[in-house]
């Protein structure tokens, strides 16, 4: 439970990737990457996680920035999601991310907060947040999937021992521009497609991404594919600012002679890991848009959804979100 | 009645110290030497703590002392504890650990060791109330402020008897009822009964309870965040273990109470003990979390209410139950208050109350703004549409109909209220509303969106009698106004001040208003809660000006000659009716109490006044002209404080959004102080009422009793953009006649008429469809248009 | 489960991005009696740094794990930054950095290095005039218990000095990561539009 007193850390702050890679190859697994710090420290603070060393990224400039390049755009990890809504070129091309940017926590977690660690933050689940021995804690239980655990904001899909969602408004957004994440680590780079970048619990209970220890995220890639696309995003929370999602849904879509030409859409908080919507995609695509469609897809998208005991809203939710999506 | 300053706007005090920083709450002081103090909360729900080895702990380098529960001030066994071995709630504090730094005292909890045994535990009263269920506590599970702790265990046939969709209704600690409620229901042509749940709430002010205490000798500083200032100081001193002339009480600015910080509450006695242990100042900071846990949470209720109608809507009889979420302790009577808040706003010609309050393992249970007559107009008011609804009566007219006045009598033992002007605020609020076009408008569709059209009252009692007025008139004819009001952000210390200013005609610059500090010699006045200051602190602060008026015109008389009757106060002055050459200014008056002493300078004061209020004036005695009385003006029943709130809302079918369009908050508060302070309760009111019906959770998972809206996030405070940007308010501002400026209170019921006119609007744009819940949240909307069961049981709590 | 003992700490857990492990030796934070003995730091950050904090220059000793608010309340005395919540979901602790907007309860004083920082201290003129946020507040009765009026202000001057002419609703979602518990939101909005009709 939160006492708000941070135990003590030794704090680096490197100015380049290679020092922050030096750093974290030096201190393995008792170092601790800070971004905005806005996750970081709610853990710390807690007392439930700690670190011996803190390796804060602020100063290190060749992670932030947007830049054009010749396949697309390329987003340092450590650019701010205020910088990334405001960026023109991503709001006349890519829309559908600084509409998903824009609907993140306040605009004071936004100015500091950055694209990395949006993606990389971790579950939400309040029962591990609140500091249980859940399995996602390295316990053996799960505090939420129990006949009367409070589950509202848990998932539908991919429960395996452990019920949490993705909690993030930009992580399907970036599913469905096909944005590539660029990790580093002391062994050079490689790059692994967003929809593949997040993991569930059936694959590692205990985070939520394939980064590995001694690996950093520095940027994110997104194609021309989707470029100048018809985009829709939609977040329904609790309220209107400063909360996760009850789902949000995310769609890039182009139309040709009446009929959808291509389609690509992903849900969040809905499973461990962005929901991509490949049902639906299959469904609509070469079809006209009208109500019909839309009911289709709105079926084919809850397909295998099993509720908790106070989630079960979700699955109409879903749907109407993906009617609306088809509708716009 | 005409005022130069009563009724009229005025830069507070306080104002410019808010909007620069230099407002020091009570965790912005700091005192040579200070060090701090943290607490070692109670993780589980109900507990017993032995054993607790501290060595480690105190080894520890900056580690100053420890604070167990052994060593505080006993308290009554159904209040509150300042420290506990016996935890009955989560984050309940244990011990305190002192040290250099608030790290270190953290670090050092993380070294102590004890044996803690769980007991029983229970978050649900129907749980508790079923046969073989458990009690939150050893002496029972029923308790009550007046209700001695017991057991009770409903049959399980009461159980039965009710279903799953209805409270059953067991054996009730309390009950009353008038009229004749058989032939009452008989009479009525419509009959609706519902079972509701309200839900407990913490109070989440934006301060939390953070307190400094130093000693002086056997004096004991205080900085502590309070609403009040005079009233919870005995409670204070006698956590603390001294006399109340030994406690200096400082509560210059507080960041929210809402009623959580209205009366003393023990924890303040923590710095203050340990400092005493280990002879430094000691601040302890609350943390967020600490802070939603201790600091107290509005009962939740579990309902049923059985309403008749006529054919006109009118209400003949109302059958009311209430099983209260009482909290671990004494908690408060919010229930009590639900019934007789029902029998005025609804003036049902027969009714009977039951109900009883049940103990939880969840955070102690106090007044949170409107405490009881909120959660029940929640519950009612849609109940009154649906009877609309079914009898083809408009929303507008079904709430005049059962509109109480002047002459309407108030709760079981049916006694008088002062005024009551709840139909002048419909009608007021109709029409500023636009009602009869806006009503047309319900239902109306926008796409996948629909509007949704809602009234809601609400009423609380409103103003208290038997306080002491105090001010003092230096040698530079300056007007001191002692009062011992609290600083809640509403501004009255200063629009109530104002009245003893209008009294003796002075002008404003002229006027200071001494608050804030104990040392300052404050009078005895009731505490900044219950919407009572401007009706309660008008009247003290009258009868010290009429003190004042008097000794004015005495020293006249006695210093230029004829009687008192001879003269009249004119701009600062005291002046002959007839020879203008007779005149004394309020300096030179002021000069004369002094050399005149006695009563006039504060020598000697009324024996009536509270011991505070005497202390007070002997340390301002001969500095000036003191006015000094308690205030023994007539008060014959409730000072009912009423509010309408009218609301247009769009309410999307899809997502369960909805978006309030328009809102107007109607007030009964008698004549206007301060109309800007007034229109900042009316839509502040409005914001947690909006809060209170659509938003605010307060989460326990049953099976391990793990409080799950700890954080601002997950308790869904309501942020700027979860309500209008702009909102409307009047006020009907006919006198109350048992205030002699026709004043009444007014912050609690601004509250409760928005959070049901909202439900109102929510339910019509839905149809008519009622959750009998609160909050209703978009889980629960998009669970009923998409026709699907809720998650929730119906009486379920919990669950939002 | 959570019937523990000992206050649970869970060690080992492992991080986000990379690992963490049980934190060593306790460290002296916010002493404000002169206490020196403090934790030697063995690496990482030079504790004795320079902040520009309200266009003063100001030497402070800051440890690794000391957030900004809490360096600004209890090192340099400006207490006018609030702490609500210190989890950033509050606002009551905004403050600028090179105008900025931010929670100084969730960033830590090293990371505010070399960058300009401005508090609710730091609007008033030398002159005595207050900003005209600040003047708009009063004119417009902006607060009531006056608790997060600090933060309310911090992020209207930001969006002033960004948008000197907002709309209601630029006003509203500008401020909207700060929370008021009273309500005031609408007198907040009103201050605001006054501040921007009077110009700044």
């Amino acid at each position: 439970m939160a006492k708000d007193m941070m135990p003590a850390f030794e704090l680096y702050q490197p100015d380049s990737l290679d020092n922050a890679l030096e750093l974290l190859s030096r201190f393995g697994d008792r170092s601790w990457i800070v971004a905005g710090g806005h996750d970081s420290f709610d853990w710390f603070k807690d007392r439930t996680k700690y670190a011996q060393y803190v390796i804060d990224l602020n100063n290190v400039n060749e992670l932030k920035g947007i830049n054009e390049t010749s396949e697309g755009i390329e987003i340092g990890a450590m650019t701010s999601l205020t910088e990334i809504e405001l960026n023109d070129v991503i709001r006349q091309r890519y829309s559908l991310l600084s509409d998903a940017v824009s609907r993140v926590a306040s605009p004071q977690i936004r100015h500091i907060g950055t694209i990395g660690g949006n993606l990389n933050q971790d579950a939400r689940c309040w029962y591990y947040r609140y500091g249980v021995d859940c399995y996602r804690a390295g316990g053996n239980s799960c505090y939420a999937d129990t006949p009367e655990g409070q589950n509202r904001e848990h998932c539908l899909w991919g429960a395996s021992r452990c019920v949490a969602v993705s909690p993030s408004d930009v992580a399907p957004a970036m599913v469905v521009l096909e944005a590539t994440m660029v990790i580093a680590s002391a062994n050079g780079l490689r790059e692994v497609p967003a929809e593949d970048y997040f993991i569930g619990p059936n694959i590692d209970i205990e985070r939520m991404t394939v980064i590995e220890p001694g690996e950093v995220l520095v940027s994110i890639k997104i194609p021309n594919t989707w470029a100048n696309a018809m985009f829709y995003f939609e977040k329904v929370a609790d309220r209107n600012t400063w909360d996760f999602p009850l789902v949000n849904i995310s769609r890039a879509m182009f139309i040709e002679n009446g009929v959808v030409s291509r389609i690509r859409m992903a849900a969040g908080a809905v499973e461990c890991i962005p929901r991509r919507l490949s049902v639906v995609e299959q469904v609509v695509a070469g079809s006209e848009l009208n109500e019909e469609t839309a009911e289709l897809a709105s079926q084919a998208a809850i397909r295998g959804a099993t509720p908790l005991n106070f989630n079960h809203f979700k699955i109409p939710l879903l749907q109407n979100l993906v009617k609306r999506a088809l509708r716009a | 009645m005409a005022f130069n300053l009563i009724g009229k706007n005025f830069t507070p005090p306080d104002i410019y110290a808010k909007v620069t920083g230099k407002a020091k709450y009570a965790e912005d002081f700091k005192v040579e030497g200070m060090v701090f103090c943290r607490l070692l909360t109670s993780t589980i729900p109900h507990a017993r703590v032995s054993n607790i080895n501290l060595d480690e702990a105190l080894s520890m380098p900056g580690v100053l002392g420890v604070l167990t529960a052994d060593e505080v001030t006993d308290t009554d066994i159904m209040d509150n504890p300042i420290l506990t071995n016996h935890p009955k709630f989560i984050g309940q504090p244990i011990l305190a650990v002192a040290a250099e730094s608030e790290q270190i005292a953290q670090d050092a909890i993380e070294k102590i060791s004890f044996a803690i045994e769980a007991l029983p535990f229970t978050v649900d009263p129907l749980e508790s109330l079923f046969p073989g269920g458990p009690n939150a506590r050893m002496e029972g599970n029923v308790a009550n402020p007046g209700i001695e702790p017991e057991e009770v265990k409903w049959q399980v046939s009461d159980f039965v008897a009710a279903g799953e969709n209805h409270l059953p209704m067991g054996s009730p600690s309390r009950e009353w009822s008038y009229g004749d409620l058989d032939n009452a229901f008989a009479s009525s042509v419509y009959i609706l009964e519902e079972s509701f749940v309200t839900q407990g709430l913490s109070h989440n002010s934006m301060e939390p309870r953070t307190a400094l205490a130093y000693w002086d000798g056997d004096k004991c500083i205080l900085h502590a965040s309070s609403q009040s200032q005079s009233f919870p100081h005995p409670g204070v001193a006698s956590y603390i273990g001294i006399a109340p002339e030994n406690l200096v009480f400082i509560a210059e600015f507080c960041g929210g109470g809402f009623g959580s910080k209205g009366g003393a509450y023990p924890y303040v006695a923590i710095p203050a003990l340990m400092s005493k242990k280990i002879n430094r100042p000691v601040m302890m900071r609350i943390s967020r979390n600490e802070e939603a846990l201790i600091g107290s949470a509005r009962p939740g209720f579990q309902g049923r209410a059985r309403l008749g109608f006529d054919q006109n809507g009118k209400m003949l009889a109302a059958d009311l139950y209430i099983v209260q979420d009482n909290g671990p302790t004494n908690g408060f009577n919010d229930w009590l208050s639900a019934g007789d808040a029902l029998s005025l706003v609804y003036t049902p010609n027969a009714m009977r109350f039951r109900g009883i309050p049940v103990l939880t393992n969840t955070p102690h249970r106090g007044p949170q703004r409107g405490p009881g007559q909120n959660q029940i107009a929640n519950a009612i008011e849609p109940m009154i549409d649906k009877a609309a609804r079914e009898l083809n009566i408009d929303p507008l007219a079904i709430r005049k109909i059962n509109a109480p006045n002047n002459y309407s009598k108030y709760g079981g033992a049916q006694t008088s209220v002062t005024s009551a002007y709840l139909s002048e605020a419909l009608d007021q609020g109709a029409e500023m509303f636009n009602w009869n076009e806006r009503r047309q408008r319900s239902g109306q569709r926008n796409g996948s969106k629909v509007t949704g059209i809602g009234i809601g009252t609400a009423y609380h009692s409103a103003g208290s009698n038997g306080f002491d007025g105090l001010l003092r008139i230096d040698t530079d004819g300056i007007l001191h106004i002692h009062t011992g009001v609290g600083n809640l952000g509403t501004y009255s210390h200063t629009s109530t001040s104002r009245v003893a200013a209008e009294v003796l005609g002075y002008s404003w610059d002229r006027c200071v208003v001494e608050r804030g500090d104990s040392s300052k010699g404050l009078p005895w006045n009731l505490g900044q809660f219950g919407s009572n200051t401007s009706f309660t602190m008008t009247r003290t602060n009258y009868a010290a000006a009429q003190d004042a008026v008097i000794k004015i015109k005495q020293l006249a008389a006695l210093r230029l000659g004829g009687s008192i009757e001879d003269y009249e106060l004119q701009n600062e002055r005291v002046q002959h009716f007839n020879d203008l050459n007779l005149s004394l200014s309020f300096a030179e008056v002021a000069q004369i109490a002094i050399d005149e002493g006695g009563s006039y300078s504060g020598l000697t004061y009324p024996d009536e006044i509270n011991p505070m209020t005497k202390r007070a004036v002997g340390h301002l005695a001969g500095s000036g002209l003191i006015g000094v009385g308690r205030d023994n003006l007539a008060r014959s029943g409730s000072v009912a404080a009423l509010a309408a709130g009218f609301i247009e809302i769009e309410l999307d079918l899809e997502t369960g959004d909805w978006e309030i369009k328009d809102y107007v908050g109607i007030a009964d508060c008698g004549t206007v102080l301060h109309p800007l302070g007034l229109s900042h309760q009316v839509k502040g009111g409005a914001v947690m009422g909006i809060g209170l019906a659509g938003y605010e959770r307060h989460i326990y998972d049953p099976q391990n009793g793990l409080p799950a809206h700890l954080g601002l996030c997950h308790s869904k405070l309501p942020t700027y953009l979860d309500v209008p940007s702009e909102m409307r308010w009047g006020a009907v501002a006919l006198e109350d006649p048992e205030n002699p400026v026709g004043a009444k209170g007014i912050g609690e019921p601004v509250q409760g008429c928005a959070s049901a006119a909202l439900l109102c609007a929510i339910s019509d744009a839905l149809g008519g469809h009622l959750f009998n819940r609160t909050p209703v949240v978009k889980d629960m909307i998009i669970n009923f248009t998409a026709g699907q069961e809720q998650s929730y049981g119906p009486l379920q709590i919990s669950s939002a | 489960m959570i019937t523990q003992a000992k206050t649970s700490r869970r060690n080992f857990i492992k991080g986000v991005i990379a690992s963490g492990a049980a934190a060593s030796s306790s460290a002296y934070m916010f002493g404000v009696s002169g206490c020196s003995n403090q934790q030697v730091s063995t690496g990482g950050v030079e504790r004795l740094i320079s902040l520009n904090v309200n266009g003063m220059t100001r030497n402070v000793d800051v440890l690794p794990n000391e957030t900004l608010a809490m360096t600004l309340r209890y090192k340099l005395g400006l207490t006018g930054t609030k702490l609500g919540c210190d989890r950033g979901e509050c606002g009551a602790c905004t403050v600028l950095v090179d105008g900025v907007n931010l929670y100084a309860c969730s960033l830590l004083t090293h990371t505010a290095r070399n960058k300009q920082i401005t508090t609710i201290e730091g609007l008033e003129s030398s002159d005595g005039i207050l900003h005209p946020v600040q003047q708009a507040m009063i004119d417009e009765l902006g607060p009531q218990c006056g608790f997060c009026t600090p933060g309310q202000i911090m992020s209207a001057v930001a969006l002033l000095s960004n948008n000197p002419n907002p709309t209601r609703d630029e006003v509203r979602r500008a401020l909207s990561g700060n929370l008021c518990r009273c309500g005031a939101y609408d007198h907040y909005i009103n201050a605001v539009m006054l501040a921007a009709e009077r110009g700044i």
